[in-house]
């Protein structure tokens, strides 16, 4: 009678190449694809000047409104909406966070672009929209372009 | 009623005068002893009879529990929970470890090599992790040791980083961990707010600790420093990981920067590495709320049988589940869970191997 087959080593946890979710969400966020247009409406927001670094507005689109915030000089619009329970998103607050890290070590990043939705503060990278709470959390992203007179425009 | 050979997460041989302890304390402890150097603080419950043990029914001589339990059952394997799990409790640490190593030999030479359907749990004295690494990797050599077995009552929670070392030793020799309820309200009361007056309320509550180390353990990180560890949580229950699992996870949405050293979810955490013993299995009016409980935590994955033998609050095998409960989720909980959690040889295997031995699942020991 032969021996039963053993296996030699606890299954593993099944993570295999699994992509960790706060990983592959930190890694979009690196990556900070562009916005594309998509409509090709246009609102203008305010002169340039009138928006400085560290500073937003809300730009009523029709809809729920574009939030469109000065991050260090250049400028980044998301959607007014926070996916989770449908929160006015913008009116949130500006942070930086921890990007993911060895246990017991802090990595603070991203100074100025974290916007916590004002209501159970989930945390969204203004710049790709990307949530970093879980695998797909994000915002829509629009296109913010100055035009001749300097104005911010946003692009839908 | 299984068909099929079934694993019991959960059974209690305890000293004798069969098989005592004391011959397998470390000679250079015995003094000690006797000058009352192994006491533990104690948490003033206990239960109404006497005792935790039915009144129909020991656990004192392997022989005997083969045909009363093993062979009654048709269990193919049955993990040691043993005393020893609260040795971290001794007040003297180097007592302690002597009570370990005691509680370690014991069960080898009386209980594990008696029959081979008998597993064992390292004790260890989590207050020692020198010490407790070095019995670790003493005991892990026998091919019975699949796990340590720790007290819910402890000096910290399970997450915090005195024990890495510990862990680091059993995550290197493939040895889960089980968490089981001993002695909870000696060093600290059973309640955040303040202590309980009777075994009802202490018994009730046991699940606040298993709750308070089940967060601890995913939050600190404990799973990303050992990616590969397991822990068993024994005799605590079961519906209560619905809750906590569903309130950490919609606070890690919010509050995960400060928690950065987690990558994943909470609750992706928790079926990987977190498993749950059935017994004692919760009684709801309606049966069926349970296997929506058992939904809930994906029982297929993470709950294992016991029966807690021959403890009063035991469940029989035959019994316990409600008779709707698919086939498919009995054979995962009753044996397919655990075999995967300890690395035992496949249901498949298991059944082929009792066809060609015979009725009677005997040692080699005996055999020869």
């Amino acid at each position: 009678m032969s021996e039963p087959t053993r296996l030699t080593q606890l299954i593993p946890t099944g993570y295999g190449n699994e992509d960790p979710a706060i990983a592959y969400a930190f890694r979009y966020v690196e990556e900070a694809k562009p916005p594309v247009s998509r409509s090709g409406q246009r609102f203008t927001v305010c002169h340039r000047d009138e928006l400085k670094p560290g500073e937003r507005r809300i730009v009523d689109d029709g809809k729920q409104g574009i939030g469109v915030f000065n991050v260090e000089g250049k400028f980044y619009a998301i959607k007014n909406v926070c996916p989770h329970a449908g929160a006015e998103l913008c009116r949130g607050t500006i942070h930086a966070t921890h990007k993911p890290s060895d246990v017991g070590e802090f990595a603070p990043a991203y100074h100025g672009r974290i916007l916590r939705c004002p209501w159970h503060g989930w945390e969204f990278d203004v710049v790709s929209g990307k949530g970093l709470y879980d695998r797909n959390g994000r915002v829509a992203t629009y296109v913010v372009e100055i035009d001749e007179a300097g104005n911010v425009v946003v692009v839908t | 009623m299984p068909d099929f050979p079934i694993i019991d997460m959960d059974i209690h041989p305890r000293e004798s005068r069969l098989f005592p302890l004391e011959p397998h304390i470390p000679e250079y402890a015995r003094e000690a002893l006797n000058q009352r150097l192994g006491g533990a603080p104690q948490n003033g419950y206990g239960n109404p009879t006497g005792s935790a043990d039915r009144r129909d029914a020991v656990c004192v001589d392997p022989k005997q529990t083969a045909i009363d339990h093993l062979d009654r059952y048709n269990i193919a394997y049955a993990v040691i929970q043993p005393p020893g799990m609260t040795v971290a409790l001794t007040n003297q640490i180097d007592v302690g470890n002597a009570l370990a190593i005691a509680w370690n030999d014991w069960q080898i030479e009386h209980w594990l090599n008696a029959d081979a359907r008998y597993l064992g749990s390292i004790c260890v004295n989590m207050r020692d992790p020198k010490a407790a690494v070095e019995e670790i990797k003493r005991c892990a050599k026998h091919p019975q040791m699949k796990q340590l077995c720790i007290s819910g009552e402890s000096d910290d929670l399970y997450g915090h980083r005195r024990y890495y070392p510990i862990y680091e030793a059993a995550a290197e020799h493939k040895l889960a961990i089980t968490i089981h309820p001993g002695r909870e309200g000696s060093l600290n009361s059973v309640t955040p707010i303040g202590r309980v007056s009777n075994y009802f309320e202490w018994h009730t509550l046991i699940p606040l600790t298993y709750q308070a180390h089940l967060v601890s353990l995913v939050a600190e990180g404990v799973f990303e420093k050992f990616p590969s560890l397991k822990f068993i949580l024994c005799e605590g229950g079961i519906a209560w990981l619905c809750h906590t699992m569903w309130r950490m996870e919609k606070n890690f949405k919010g509050l995960r920067s400060t928690v950065p050293w987690l990558k994943r979810l909470p609750s992706e955490y928790i079926f990987d590495h977190i498993r749950l013993t059935t017994q004692p299995l919760e009684e709801p009016q309606k049966s069926e709320h349970l296997l929506q409980i058992f939904d809930m935590v994906k029982a297929e994955k993470t709950v294992c049988f016991a029966t807690d033998f021959p403890h009063w609050d035991f469940d029989d095998p035959d019994r316990v589940f409600p008779k709707s409960m698919s086939d498919h989720l009995l054979r995962r909980i009753m044996y397919e869970n655990s075999a995967e959690t300890f690395g035992l040889p496949t249901l498949e295997e298991t059944i082929r191997r009792k066809a060609s031995v015979g009725a009677t699942h005997a040692s080699p020991a005996m055999a020869g």
